[in-house]
């Protein structure tokens, strides 16, 4: 027998050895896996796309009061950056404390919305927080930075950029799908300068 | 590890490396072989024992459920709510830290501290540069305060004790500070009021007892839990004043230390260290440590060279370099009659075994630096029955040597520990008395910590109320009738003066958690209620203390600006008076009171038995932070073990005794004994047992209770003061084992060239002594770095090995604990180790100190072998670990060459609440699963460098500071960027004793050493290590 024969054959029985041995071992975890699949398959039919399982895109929660960005910042054109200070100082573009909101509504008492803005002024009276109901969902691996985007692009650009149309949204939904290929797109392109590398957004 | 007699060391183990990790290293241990080979020490089936854990095929059935009802139900993430605040504080802005000048005293030790918050809650202590004592560096206890703070275990408001007879039951109930205050106040009033306390540095709390007590005419009795009475006692003698000098060992060419662990634990090791490190650039102005040590120290591990001696030789010892210098020149401090005594001590280097040339050699370097030594001793250890004694003969030989003025400063000098005999044993007499009514013991577990003759335990049945301000029910909180917690150090305002002249704020940083008061408004709450308070006590405590400040503190810092500038320049630096930079005066030479030399000595019972000796670990101190698990699982700097306390013995004392590494003995000290296990400890004087205190506690909390065995119960005691150590012990083998758990012989490198050393005399001759660089050639085509390149050195020649690096890299990181059983596993998790290294001798070893984190190799093996891209290089030569990508094949870990990958066996990361707060939000949170290790801080590089972006500015060299470097009391860590031609890293990169580990696997690590520089003579001079 050649030597490339006794190879071949060599291979042939460990193979089969090892798929019989592997098989028998493994049954409950091939089974398992396919348990695993036919389950997630299933999402098929209920309207899911493969690529977009918890993405969020189009999130569009109802929140604690109806505050409309349609209005105020569509009708009215109050800055980006008037109610969302942060954004372009810190890490976080956070949704604006009550005292905010009371900067204008302690004259404006607001004619078609008079409960909720009567809302706003009791919690503030209370000094009780209101629990707003996250739009954008980032996982805790990942690390945003407002200020760097704000600061690169100005505002509302850098907003639109993301948030989308949001001075039409009566109620926020979610623009984009905030994947990582979402963003690493936007990285990619060579006009933006931008770094790629893994511990730009995970560390 | 086999009984030890029965190994024969390994001649090619030590000819492949003089550097051993450890003795099972040196004898080639079957078991250390074993371990070496693996990665980790076990299967990871099982979460615990299997009684409670979930077994893996229980936890597929369960996942495969989980995951079916998942995936058919609610398909949406679960709904997240954003609170902002109702009215935001306007220094606040979400997710920015905000940084707080502050102070901190350990109850020994005091630091000045930066600590960063985030919306009201602190998550990190650094040091405080401005600080003039620990200038930046905070050593690992201080790190561990945030843990402190956020401690489950806290007692969360007044309690009442519900008091057996016994007084042991650790049962209470809820009590309102308001029916406490009418209490203590109309208990107050009928007089026998007294504090209990220990040194409270703080000059404004100073000046509120001396009011209060004025008022109650009550009593302070200063209590330190260690003492240093002995020390000021010897310089009373000495020099007529009690004090405790300032050691200048940044003026000190010779260091001469005699069992005092100055690097570790004594006084203020973060200012010594600073200090001793400035002076120890090799070359011909290098300094140069003698150690006379009977047990490990961290000090000794530093020393040039070190002599073994009994805590009993203490004194032989000074007095016979007394005897010595005097030989070469007389003194006028010499009077004839000690000239005469001390005589007898000419054969003293022979009685202790020290070789001839070290001996005379050290004489004649004390003769020719005089002026510019520094004879030291003081600690736990040296606490003998001779421990004044032996204070009055180093004051002596200092005179002597001309240091006293000139490396010992007695004006500016401590006032952290001005407890003194005298106090103890007044306050024991007036309690028995019936003198002592109403007691407020502050902060110290005296019940466990005094020792047990003292009869203090006893004498408090005597007292009607017992109020005690701890934040646990201890051993002293049950015998108190109210728990009156007073919070963390970090919920308070205070004030501080360490040393004389150094005047330091303390701020809150947080709001009280729970319903708790310091000391402070305590004593005020008591004097507003009493019908003759004076208006000034009819104030707040911070207006109390801001109106001291004003007319007092500024006054005595001499700051003449207004009131409103100062206060405002105090609280932003934390400091007033001397800062950092100034070294203030000095005093002159005092003169030598002649006859404070006791010129006869108690016969000392020595013979055939042991002396036993209590020593302070640097992680856990005298046992207040025994419930903080960071400084448990902080493998100790010596021994590197975790989680335990044991008895330390000489090779030649294990040998005798037949003992092996976790033979369980009984140790007896007249008629108290306790079974303990035992370590072997390098370098230990033979005939000398070890034992750390600190541990063995009850009502501490769940960490900390019933770990160890208590040492303070063998301490004696003798006219006021504990005596620690000389103690006459025996001890007496089981036959039981008992499971030490070291952390050195985990993840070892298996003897290739790792540390580079040599002396100082080779160094001048030829700066890359003891380095032998690879000359490789790569086959990976060359990246070309264009942005930053970052890169790390560390010194190993100013590295104490102290081990503040390890802490402050868990805080910054989320590190979590793993807990001693998983450690024994190898599943520790600290991103940085010290690795400690012997070589020589096992009876007396040299010792090099190593911090190991990932090298951030250029060519990093462990990229290669990740089947899911999880790490990979990036522009800046990081070596990136992605942790949402890392599915645990741990090929990376196994192909890493310097073994600082750590991996997630379980969800170590989980935390009781609220210990989660101290969680930092910039880094993230690893769960089960996962891959991890240092990645220098690139949460810091993303910050600095965006500021950096956002004020379209370079960046400066030395803005970026990683966590250990920013904690390294010694600044043996620097970090910057190689692509820059004059940051330091650069500058040192190309020095010559600069060296990479392991440089000939061609790894190219981006961090390198600076070779270990041993200022004194040794056999193999320059020999490649």
């Amino acid at each position: 027998m050649s030597k490339s024969n006794m190879l071949k054959t060599r291979l042939k029985n460990f193979s089969s050895i090892w798929l019989e041995k592997s098989f028998t071992k493994n049954v409950r975890f091939i089974t398992f896996g396919l348990l695993l699949f036919a389950l997630t398959s299933c999402e098929l039919p209920m309207g899911l796309e493969w690529g977009s399982i918890g993405y969020n895109q189009g999130y569009q929660p109802e929140q604690p009061i109806p505050y409309s960005h349609e209005l105020h910042a569509g009708n009215y054109k109050i800055p980006c950056l008037y109610c969302h200070s942060t954004a372009e100082r810190a890490n976080h573009a956070a949704v604006p404390s009550l005292n905010i909101c009371m900067n204008c509504h302690i004259v404006i008492p607001g004619n078609e919305h008079k409960d909720a803005i009567d809302k706003i002024k009791a919690a503030y009276a209370a000094n009780e927080p209101i629990a707003w109901v996250k739009v954008h969902m980032l996982p805790d691996f990942v690390k945003f930075n407002h200020k760097r985007h704000v600061q690169r692009f100005g505002t509302p650009e850098s907003c639109h950029k993301c948030h989308g149309p949001i001075e039409t949204m009566a109620r926020v939904y979610q623009h984009s799908s905030l994947s990582m290929g979402w963003c690493v797109n936007c990285h990619r392109q060579a006009e933006n300068n931008a770094p790629v590398s893994c511990s730009t957004c995970h560390y | 590890m086999e009984n030890i007699e029965n190994l024969e060391p390994n001649k090619n183990q030590i000819q492949k490396s003089e550097f051993w990790l450890g003795l099972e290293q040196y004898y080639e241990d079957a078991d250390f072989a074993k371990k070496a080979e693996n990665e980790f020490l076990s299967s990871p089936l099982k979460e615990d024992d299997g009684n409670d854990g979930v077994a893996r095929r229980d936890f597929l059935k369960l996942m495969g459920a989980s995951l079916a009802m998942a995936t058919t139900g609610c398909i949406r993430r679960p709904v997240q709510h954003i609170i902002p605040y109702a009215q935001a504080p306007k220094e606040i802005t979400p997710g920015e830290a905000s940084y707080y000048a502050s102070s901190w005293f350990d109850g020994h030790q005091g630091y000045g501290l930066v600590v960063k918050t985030l919306e009201g809650r602190p998550i990190k202590i650094e040091g405080n540069p401005a600080h003039p004592m620990n200038r930046g560096g905070l050593p690992a206890r201080a790190h561990a305060e945030v843990l402190s703070l956020y401690d489950p275990d806290r007692i969360r408001g007044p309690r009442r004790n519900l008091l057996n007879k016994a007084r042991t039951n650790f049962e209470e109930i809820g009590a309102k500070w308001e029916d406490i205050d009418t209490a203590v106040s109309a208990a107050a009033a009928k007089g026998g009021f007294a504090v209990m306390t220990p040194t409270i540095p703080s000059p404004t709390t100073q000046a509120l007892m001396a009011e209060v007590l004025g008022l109650f005419k009550g009593k302070q009795y200063i209590v330190d839990t260690l003492s240093m009475g002995s020390v000021r006692e010897g310089q009373r003698l000495s020099y007529g004043k009690d004090v405790l000098p300032r050691y200048r060992f940044d003026l000190a060419k010779l260091i001469v230390t005699i069992d005092c662990d100055f690097l570790g634990t004594y006084l203020s090791p973060a200012e010594f260290a600073r200090d001793f490190s400035s002076r120890r650039k090799p070359g011909s102005d290098m300094n140069r440590m003698v150690a006379f040590e009977s047990l490990m120290s961290l000090t000794g591990m530093n020393s040039d060279d070190r002599i073994r001696i009994k805590p009993s030789q203490q004194l032989d010892v000074v007095l016979g370099l007394i005897h010595a210098v005097n030989q070469k020149f007389s003194s006028h401090n010499v009077t004839p009659a000690i000239k005469e005594y001390v005589a007898q001590y000419s054969d003293v280097s022979k009685k202790i075994g020290a070789s001839d040339k070290v001996w005379n050699k050290l004489v004649a370097e004390l003769v020719e630096n005089r002026g510019h030594s520094l004879i030291i001793a003081g600690g736990l250890t040296t606490e003998t029955s001779e421990a004044v004694s032996l204070q009055v003969a180093v004051n002596l030989l200092n005179s002597i040597l001309d240091n006293d003025g000139s490396t010992i400063d007695h004006e500016g000098g401590y006032l952290t520990n001005l407890g003194i005999s005298a106090d103890l044993a007044g306050l024991v007499a007036d309690m028995n008395a019936g003198r002592v009514k109403t007691l407020v013991i502050n902060d110290a577990n005296y019940a466990y910590t005094l020792p047990r003759s003292s009869g203090f335990v006893e004498a408090l049945a005597k007292v009607d109320l017992i109020l005690y301000t701890g934040n646990y029910n201890n051993a002293t909180g049950t015998h108190a009738h109210y728990l009156i917690p007073a919070g963390n150090s970090m919920e308070s305002w205070t004030d501080f003066e360490f040393q004389k002249g150094v005047f330091s704020i303390g701020q809150p940083t947080i709001r009280p958690m729970y319903d708790t008061r310091s000391l402070q408004e305590s004593l005020i709450a008591w004097a507003a209620k009493a019908p003759s308070a004076p208006a000034k006590l009819k104030v707040s405590w911070f207006e109390y203390l801001q109106s001291h400040w004003k007319s007092d503190i500024f006054k005595k810092a001499g700051v003449s600006k207004t009131f409103d500038d100062a206060w405002y320049d105090v609280l932003q630096t934390g400091v007033a008076g001397r800062t950092a930079g100034g070294s203030g005066s000095k005093g002159s030479g005092r003169g030598f009171s002649g006859s404070a030399l006791s010129l006869k000595r108690a016969s000392v019972a020595s013979g055939s038995g042991y002396e036993l000796a209590l020593y302070t670990t640097v992680q856990i101190g005298d046992g207040k932070f025994a419930n903080v698990s960071w400084l448990q699982e902080l493998p100790d700097v010596v021994t590197k073990i975790v989680w335990d306390n044991y008895l330390c013995v000489s090779i030649a004392t294990a040998e005798k005794e037949h003992l092996s590494e976790g033979s369980m003995v009984e140790l007896s000290v007249g008629k108290t004994s306790v079974k303990v296990p035992v370590h072997i400890q390098p370098g230990q004087a033979d005939g000398v047992l070890g034992l750390a205190i600190g541990y063995g506690q009850k009502g501490i909390g769940k960490v900390g209770s019933e770990i160890g065995v208590d040492a303070f119960q063998f301490a004696g005691y003798q006219d006021g003061r504990g005596v620690f150590s000389g103690l006459a012990a025996s001890i007496k083998k089981t036959g039981e084992k008992y499971s030490l758990v070291s952390t050195q012989t985990h993840h070892t490198m298996e003897g290739r060239q790792i540390i580079a050393e040599a002396t100082n005399e080779a160094f001048v001759k030829n700066n890359a002594a003891g380095i032998e660089k690879a000359s490789l050639i790569s086959i990976w085509p060359e990246y070309k770095y264009t942005k930053n390149k970052w890169a790390m050195s560390i010194d190993l020649n100013v590295c104490t090995g102290c081990s503040a690096c390890v802490i402050a890299c868990q805080s910054e990181n989320n590190i979590p604990v793993v807990g001693k059983k998983f450690v024994m596993q190898g599943r520790e998790m600290h991103w940085i180790r010290i690795d400690r290294y012997y070589k020589g001798e096992p009876a007396s070893p040299d010792t090099v100190f190593q911090p190991m984190l990932c090298q951030q190799c250029e060519n990093a093996p462990c990229e290669t072998v990740c089947p899911v891209v999880a790490t990979v290089h990036n522009e800046e030569g990081l070596n990136d670990m992605v942790y949402n990508r890392c599915v645990g094949t741990r090929y990376c870990s196994n192909n890493c060459p310097y073994k600082v990958r750590r991996f997630n066996w379980f969800n170590y990361s989980k935390r009781a609440e609220p210990l989660h707060m101290a969680l930092n939000p910039d880094v993230t949170v690893r769960t089960r699963g996962v891959m991890e290790k240092c990645t220098f801080c690139v949460q810091r590089i993303r910050k600095v460098t965006g500021e950096a972006k956002d004020r379209k500015e370079k960046l400066q060299d030395g803005a970026i500071v990683t966590a250990c470097a920013e904690s390294c009391p010694t600044q043996a860590i620097t970090f910057g960027d190689l692509n820059d031609p004059s940051s330091r890293v650069t500058k040192i990169f190309a020095k010559l004793n600069s060296y990479a580990v392991l440089d000939d696997l061609n790894t190219r690590p981006r961090v390198q050493y600076l070779s270990k520089i041993r200022n004194a003579e040794r056999a193999e001079e320059g020999e490649q290590a």
